[in-house]
């Protein structure tokens, strides 16, 4: 079900044009749907038709205070419908065979290393920017995730949303989500490490 | 604890969410294991590199334009 804005005016200013919703908004929904969708084509109708939801119900909105939690939903959603309609013509990928695979990965032994452990996730400030060719292959991993695990991945460790969020807006538990992010973790580990040797050595 | 009780944690340990006893005994073991200390430092640089990714790349200038055009029609039949 599409979520509904709230109708309640949260400030005074008028609502948002067409225009500023195009500019501020469309770039951060199509990244979402593409990381999600995992393909351009898919990202761009999902774009336009949560664009178009948004462009009919601006009267609605007084500011924009509530506008980007609400699209964030809008989005999943619209990515979540868009890729069961895809299914339907396509024999969908399963999640349990997935669920094994993740397994067999995060039950391979870890590689030899000698370092001390450094649990923390901050960047320091010269880790700050990827270049192209890393960007491309934490991308490429993203979009090689299985269904299921893929949307909770960029719900949390690419938008950075909490896991109790992303449960709300996935219809699962915490406990599941928890579960799937770290398998999706688990994998992208295997697939990115060799990529970043410089950064672990 | 064993190496896969470890990873079982990892998730929590990385968030910073677990107890006191818990992290004493992920920090034991890692001070006999290279291989899960290379595990841990593998699992959380997946974590930091892929926070890196920008949110708002431009759309593909194809489709700006067509996306465009698709808005000022909705926004002229609901005018």
């Amino acid at each position: 079900m599409t979520p509904q804005p709230d109708p309640t005016p949260t400030t005074d200013l008028p609502p948002p044009s067409p225009e500023q919703v195009f500019r501020e908004y469309a770039p951060r929904i199509y990244n979402l749907a593409r990381r999600m969708l995992g393909n351009d084509a898919d990202a761009e109708d999902v774009t336009q038709d949560v664009l178009v939801q948004v462009v009919r119900k601006l009267h609605t909105f007084r500011g924009d205070a509530q506008l980007p939690t609400w699209l964030h939903r809008v989005t999943v959603n619209a990515a979540l419908a868009h890729r069961e309609k895809r299914a339907n013509r396509q024999k969908r990928e399963s999640v349990t065979g997935d669920d094994e695979a993740l397994e067999a990965i995060a039950a391979d032994p870890p590689t030899a290393g000698v370092r001390l452990p450094r649990p923390g996730i901050e960047a320091t400030p010269d880790e700050n920017i990827l270049a192209a060719e890393q960007r491309a292959v934490i991308e490429r991993a993203i979009a090689k995730l299985p269904e299921g695990f893929r949307e909770v991945y960029v719900l949390a460790d690419v938008e950075g949303l909490p896991n109790a969020e992303i449960a709300d807006m996935l219809n699962l538990s915490v406990a599941a989500v928890k579960s799937r992010l770290h398998r999706a973790r688990e994998r992208m580990r295997v697939l990115l490490a060799p990529h970043f040797e410089e950064a672990l050595t | 604890m064993s190496c896969q009780e470890m990873v079982d944690l990892l998730l929590d340990f990385v968030g910073g969410e677990i107890t006191p006893e818990q992290r004493a005994m992920i920090e034991q073991h890692l001070c006999g294991c290279p291989p899960c200390v290379r595990h841990v430092e593998e699992y959380s640089l997946t974590i930091r590199v892929t926070r890196l990714l920008p949110k708002n790349d431009p759309l593909p200038p194809a489709f700006e334009q067509r996306l465009w055009a698709a808005l000022a029609a909705e926004s002229e039949r609901g005018a």
